[in-house]
């Protein structure tokens, strides 16, 4: 019993994340702007060595404060860069702010004392240190990032698929804008949690496995959030057992789980197609 | 006269991965496989752990420079097999973008080396060298095998360039008309990935990556066809390089950091002379002649 108290909290915050970041996972998917949490996570710690460099303690309100400033700034430049015509695809312009927010960090780094550590930081992580307060605090973090996109969800929806109704670039740019800035709380309330491949893998592999078989929009973020959870929880369990850190166990087992997806609907035949119609709730 | 005997070397370097990467990037852009780079970095990674872990795991001689030869013939396995899958998991069936399954490839490379590294002391130390490199002390050995895979590489894109170029445009319709495209596709990455490998080895993935990605940027905003293109990215990323080593070797800090910056410098002012109408036809109208 001792060690499933133990394990509560790091399941918890596993089977929440895995809800939040399958939504969202499935709007990156239809925006076709994948690294998009890398490069928000390395802008972010980019700020707060920016706001170290001010003279703030490194955990200190002040801070955070800097840090989130920054990263809005940086993702309302991204939001306005959208346009009709994108000669230079967005994932290009993501992959720019990203080498160039490293690239900041490393020069950066040279002046704080024992900088490189920030670098390095955000790579790794621990689920198990997570405790009942840091799932709490990050619950009511996330609380009104749910209720604004349950209440904008329709309108962010069809600005992901590109089909919002005379299609005006300034009310994009708002709608894509909010939906931005609540992807980046979670991302940046996320990152130093479970680290940054956690986060990536969450976002972006139960998704890709619900599209690649799911076809209605609700079905696909459900169904990610179960393979989620579900990977999530044998990923600990594995690494419980077989004594290897529990964040890439999980990221390696929902990542080897994507490509035997993949493969699976590219050689699947047609008699499975009762099965797809199982999973798609008769649609 | 001496700074410049000292970055002499280091410059040969950059000229090389820009010349190669320029032309990579602009394909990779029209593709929007922008990460395949750092995700073929971190397979060869992975690649190279395993080889190490398999078959030199009693050598004691840990040189840093010189790759072992099992792996190497591990790096290049798992990134042929990497390139096989991205040739396959492009299909109309799959209904994610392939930028998709390539982060998950990357993901899942980074986080196995990791594992398999686990015993291994002094990894942070390694982050910041894998990160951005030491182009500063390349070899003369290191040089010989870059300029022999660009050169390679290089012929054998020029031979076929119609193929390539054809390959790229057509890459976001199903319907490909080009004979035996899954081949073409899967030399296209392979031959990325030998490149990568051995330019990554010298330079660091992210200065590798900055080489790949800014300039083509620049490029495909400002260029009209594939040449006009080349040569502003081929422009832009030799500035930057030697005028990031001569600053880096004036002001003593690192190299890698600058030129990335200054890539960064020339992207925004392309970018904001894009910005102006004028300029843009302009630019199309010698681009076109």
């Amino acid at each position: 019993m001792g060690t499933l108290l133990f394990l509560a909290p790091p399941i918890v915050a596993c089977i929440i994340l895995a809800g939040i970041l399958s939504y969202f996972g499935n709007h990156i998917l239809s925006r076709g702007i994948i690294f998009i949490d890398i490069a928000v996570a390395q802008i972010a710690a980019l700020g707060t060595m920016i706001g170290i460099l001010l003279g703030f303690a490194e955990n200190s309100a002040n801070a955070q404060i800097v840090s989130y400033a920054f990263t809005i700034i940086i993702l309302g430049i991204f939001s306005v860069m959208k346009v009709k015509n994108q000669v230079l695809p967005q994932e290009a312009i993501i992959g720019i702010f990203y080498c160039i927010a490293l690239g900041m960090a490393l020069l950066l780094a040279e002046k704080i004392p024992g900088g490189s550590n920030y670098i390095t930081k955000t790579i790794t992580g621990n689920v198990l240190w997570v405790t009942w307060k840091s799932v709490l605090y990050c619950l009511l973090i996330f609380i009104p990032v749910i209720i604004i996109n349950l209440v904008m969800g329709n309108i962010i929806k069809k600005v992901s698929h590109g089909e919002l109704a005379g299609n005006s670039m300034s009310r994009t740019r708002i709608y894509d804008l909010v939906f931005y800035i609540t992807f980046g709380i979670v991302i940046v309330k996320s990152v130093p949690v479970m680290g940054i491949f956690l986060v990536f893998m969450l976002l972006i592999g139960p998704a890709s496995i619900s599209r690649i078989f799911v076809r209605s929009w609700t079905g696909r973020i459900i169904w990610g959030w179960i393979i989620g959870a579900a990977g999530s929880l044998l990923g600990i369990y594995i690494s419980y057992s077989m004594n290897i850190s529990n964040g890439p166990a999980i990221v390696s087992l929902i990542g080897i789980a994507t490509y035997i997806a993949a493969f699976a609907k590219l050689y699947m035949k047609r008699a499975d197609k009762n099965i797809l119609k199982q999973i798609n709730f008769g649609n | 006269m001496l700074s410049i005997e000292f970055i002499f070397l280091p410059f040969l370097g950059c000229l090389l991965i820009v010349l190669i990467n320029v032309y990579f990037g602009i394909h990779v852009i029209k593709r929007e496989i922008i990460f395949i780079d750092i995700a073929l970095a971190s397979i060869a990674a992975l690649g190279s752990a395993v080889g190490m872990v398999l078959f030199e795991s009693i050598s004691v001689d840990h040189s840093h420079e010189e790759h072992g030869f099992f792996p190497y013939l591990f790096s290049l396995g798992f990134i042929s097999i990497a390139s096989f899958a991205f040739t396959l998991l492009k299909h109309k069936k799959i209904s994610i973008p392939l930028e998709a399954i390539i982060g998950i490839a990357y993901a899942v490379a980074t986080t196995l080396t990791v594992i398999i590294l686990d015993k291994g002391a002094g990894g942070d130390v390694h982050v910041h060298d894998m990160l951005v490199g030491t182009i500063l002390w390349i070899s003369g050995h290191q040089l010989t095998r870059l300029a022999l895979v660009v050169t390679i590489v290089g012929v054998f894109h020029i031979i076929y360039r119609k193929k390539f170029m054809s390959l790229t445009e057509s890459f976001h319709n199903h319907d490909n008309k080009i004979n035996r495209h899954m081949l073409w596709d899967f030399l296209f990455y392979f031959s990325f990935g030998l490149v990568v490998v051995e330019a990554v080895n010298i330079a660091g993935i992210l200065t590798v990556f900055a080489f790949l990605i800014l300039p083509a940027s620049l490029a495909v905003l400002l260029g009209g066809n594939w040449m006009s293109k080349l040569i502003v990215g081929w422009l832009a990323g030799i500035t930057a390089s030697l005028a990031g080593l001569l600053f880096s070797l004036k002001l003593d800090v690192p190299s890698a950091p600058v030129i990335i910056t200054l890539l960064g410098i020339i992207l925004l002012l392309g970018y904001l002379l894009y910005k102006i109408p004028k300029f843009r036809r302009a630019a199309k109208e010698i681009s076109e002649s």
